[in-house]
């Protein structure tokens, strides 16, 4: 679900278009010198708040012209670049790549520019170091400029909490899930507390909760060796188990992620918490204002994670050696992902900074259209004290086929009163079957 | 010149080979390799890929699910589509309009279809779950359930495609001589006996036809499943509930990166549609034999009886004369 993570109620025309940029599935690059006119094409995906940066590069470097392409959720965009990664042709000149695709990436790290022989090397302190530690390849070479990161939160709707009998205020709902030192142990009791109060779901579904738990892990589906790692796993087995008792205990509203009834569960008072990493919260206001609530809807983001820090997505800019401009489309990759830019991308789609100048700027610590949705929230300030203590996870060439074909199915049982250990039986059963490495 | 003809239909033939041929031989190649989607060709490993789909439960699974909405879309389709062109082939006041009307839905894109009604098919804010918790039904669980789902992604296939279907044997019921039903109808036949007695044993060439056409589309059938729960990460429900053949194909080769096992899934997909096509094609031969079988017997008594006559009366024998054009009547009514 991470290669989904940024998809929209648009997202009925994936088909569509995944098909249409098959059909189309080749975007010529302009000849020419590096004096003279060049035209770069850049690959985005989602909400990456981008956008509005080229115009300003553009002005600033005349003899360059940007043709951007967006493309609208993670998976698509997956799809189309390893469509064009198959066929050896065809990618922008600046690839965006998320972070839960790196497995892949990494396996074809070679056809990937190496960042160092243009300067890669006095920039890379901007970064959080591991994420770009997540950009380098096994060979050390740095291939992926990071854009945001995707440091977990909890929303949380203050008035349902209040209807429960539970405190609504900020700091105190940080302190109710056991502050610095929650647990999901705790997160589990909480829901417990207000179902029984309320006879209500705590959150959506149990797959959102089952990635965060993942995510958080020192190893996730693989060992750091590359090894998949599930059946007998017992960090994982017993994190399964904290999910489905949660689940038994009706916990989860057992909604559709990205469906959400065209966001009605988020007004509804169907759960009162979510998982949200920073690019989650454009998401959830999204989802708010498609079913007609707004800011008084309740929502709010609390520092607070269960388990402690946890990171889920964020992307990378590469320039693939099939670009024929890969100095310029360096500088390019370079310019977008300055604290300057970052910031600006923040403010443009709440995309949480990756490098460590921009997430302590003003202009992501102040207050945004965002804040005052999640009822004035110091956003940036919440999420850059979310980001500490993230670590990265090794992420095998399979780990989102895992997480969707094996678990997908799984957490859904879970949601549908399958007990947890045949749900876990059943995943293995899966992953035998999909015969995987 | 002789050359001319071969050129003038030269183009469709390169552009098969170009755009049909190669593809399917290179597939072929494919199929018979360790093909993964990033790192390109590896091993020639045979038939291996063929193997392991014939023992994959997924592949069942996904020909089982095809099959399944195919006659769950088919059968109701048809006897639809010929009761519609039956009823337009009445004479109607507005005859284009209601000719038109019927065919509407065929030009809505099937995406669009698709996301209008995985809309309404919703589990938990759908229309139509809401209308069955108003009459106090339980709501059904269109998106993960196995008959459900394929009930619901037919019912959009039947959507589409019902209107077309009508029009082409609406078209081939027009091409039935109507002096044909009017001595039926002397002949005191009335509407259900004209139309089982005569105007479907008429359109059964253009019956073929619709059959065909829909058993190729019904088994490739993708848009529909793809986009019946677009936000799902997996590909025809959780638990392949819904998960068509090509869709399996998709997610083979787009997924799980497997090239090779992804050829080899289409290629097994290709032989059963031309198995099925053939076995179509021979069902249709059957019938056809059948009316020649009956035409000729016929055509022996006739020619049997004109002989006699002949024999009897060399005199008045003309071989042109009436009793020669009647057998041609006889032949061309029956």
């Amino acid at each position: 679900m991470k290669s989904q993570r940024r998809t929209k109620m648009v997202a009925a025309v994936a088909g569509a278009a995944s098909l249409a940029l098959l059909a189309t599935g080749c975007s010529a690059t302009d000849g020419g010198d590096s004096d003279g006119p060049i035209t770069l094409t850049v690959t985005t995906f989602g909400t990456m708040g981008l956008d509005g940066l080229y115009a300003a590069y553009e002005a600033d470097n005349p003899n360059i012209t940007i043709k951007a392409t967006n493309i609208d959720t993670g998976g698509n965009a997956l799809t189309d670049w390893k469509t064009k990664q198959a066929a050896g042709a065809g990618l922008a000149d600046v690839q965006a790549v998320e972070e839960g695709w790196l497995g892949q990436v990494m396996q074809v790290s070679d056809t990937f520019v190496d960042l160092s022989e243009y300067g890669a090397d006095d920039i890379k302190d901007r970064w959080v170091d591991w994420k770009l530690a997540q950009g380098t390849d096994a060979d050390g070479r740095i291939i992926g400029y990071g854009t945001d990161i995707g440091p977990e939160g909890l929303c949380y709707n203050g008035a349902l909490l209040e209807e429960a009998g539970m405190p609504s205020d900020r700091d105190a709902v940080a302190e109710l899930f056991g502050g610095d030192d929650a647990t999901w142990d705790e997160f589990f009791q909480v829901g417990k507390d207000y179902n029984a109060a309320t006879g209500k779901a705590f959150y959506d579904h149990s797959g959102f909760v089952w990635n965060a738990m993942v995510n958080q892990l020192d190893e996730g589906y693989y060992t750091a060796e590359g090894e998949i790692n599930v059946e007998g796993n017992s960090a994982l087995q017993s994190q399964w188990d904290k999910l489905a008792d949660g689940a038994a205990a009706g916990l989860s509203s057992q909604q559709s992620a990205w469906d959400w009834g065209g966001g009605k569960a988020f007004t509804d008072g169907s759960f009162a918490t979510f998982m949200c990493p920073g690019w989650m919260l454009g998401v959830v206001k999204g989802q708010v204002e498609a079913a007609g609530g707004d800011a008084s809807t309740g929502w709010d983001f609390a520092d607070v994670f269960p388990g402690g820090a946890a990171n889920w997505g964020g992307a990378f800019l590469t320039v693939p050696t099939q670009s024929e401009h890969p100095e310029e489309a360096a500088k390019l990759a370079a310019y977008l992902t300055s604290a300057e830019s970052e910031v600006a991308a923040f403010q443009a789609a709440g995309t949480f900074p990756s490098v460590i100048a921009a997430q302590t700027d003003d202009g992501v610590t102040g207050g945004s259209e965002l804040s005052t949705f999640f009822n004035d929230a110091p956003i940036g300030t919440i999420l850059g004290s979310r980001a500490e203590g993230v670590t990265s996870q090794f992420k095998g060439p399979n780990d989102s086929v895992i997480q969707e074909q094996v678990f997908g199915p799984a957490t859904k049982e879970l949601d549908s009163g399958v007990d947890g250990d045949t749900a876990w039986n059943n995943a293995i059963e899966v992953l035998k079957n999909l015969d995987l490495n | 010149m002789k050359a001319s003809p071969y050129l003038y239909i030269a183009p469709f033939f390169v552009l098969f080979a170009l755009i049909g041929l190669f593809p399917l031989v290179y597939t072929f190649v494919v199929s018979l390799n360790d093909w993964d989607i990033l790192s390109g060709a590896g091993e020639w490993i045979g038939f291996d890929n063929y193997v392991a789909e014939l023992n994959d439960p997924y592949f069942w699974n996904s020909l089982f699910n095809t099959m399944s909405i195919f006659l769950l879309s088919a059968i109701p389709q048809l006897v639809a589509a010929v009761f519609i062109a039956a009823l337009l082939d009445q004479n109607l006041r507005a005859k284009t309009f209601w000719r038109m009307s019927i065919l509407i839905p065929y030009i809505v894109t099937p995406v669009a279809v698709a996301i209008i009604f995985s809309s309404a098919f919703g589990e938990k804010y759908g229309l139509i779950n809401n209308i069955l918790t108003s009459f106090n039904i339980d709501p059904v669980l269109w998106k993960s359930e196995v008959f459900p789902s394929h009930f619901a992604i037919a019912t959009m296939v039947n959507w589409r495609w019902t209107g077309y279907n009508a029009l082409i044997l609406l078209a081939a019921m027009q091409a039935v001589p109507r002096d044909i039903y009017e001595s039926a109808s002397l002949d005191g036949a009335g509407p259900v006996r004209r139309f089982f007695s005569m105007t479907l044993p008429s359109i059964r060439p253009t019956m073929i036809f619709v059959i065909i056409t829909a058993t190729i589309g019904g088994l490739q059938i993708f848009t529909e499943p793809k986009l019946f729960n677009p936000t799902s990460a997996n590909l025809g429900g959780a638990h392949r509930e819904y998960q068509t053949t090509v869709l399996y194909l998709w997610d083979m080769a787009f997924n799980r990166g497997d090239f090779g096992k992804a050829s080899a899934i289409a290629w097994l997909l290709f032989l059963i549609i031309v198995g099925i096509g053939l076995l179509n094609f021979m069902i249709s031969r059957k019938i056809a034999s059948t009316e020649v079988k009956v035409i000729s017997k016929r055509r022996a008594k006739k020619l049997a009886r004109y002989r006699a006559i002949a024999a009897a009366s060399p005199a008045a024998t003309n071989p042109t004369g009436a009793p020669a054009v009647s057998v041609v009547d006889e032949e061309k009514s029956s």
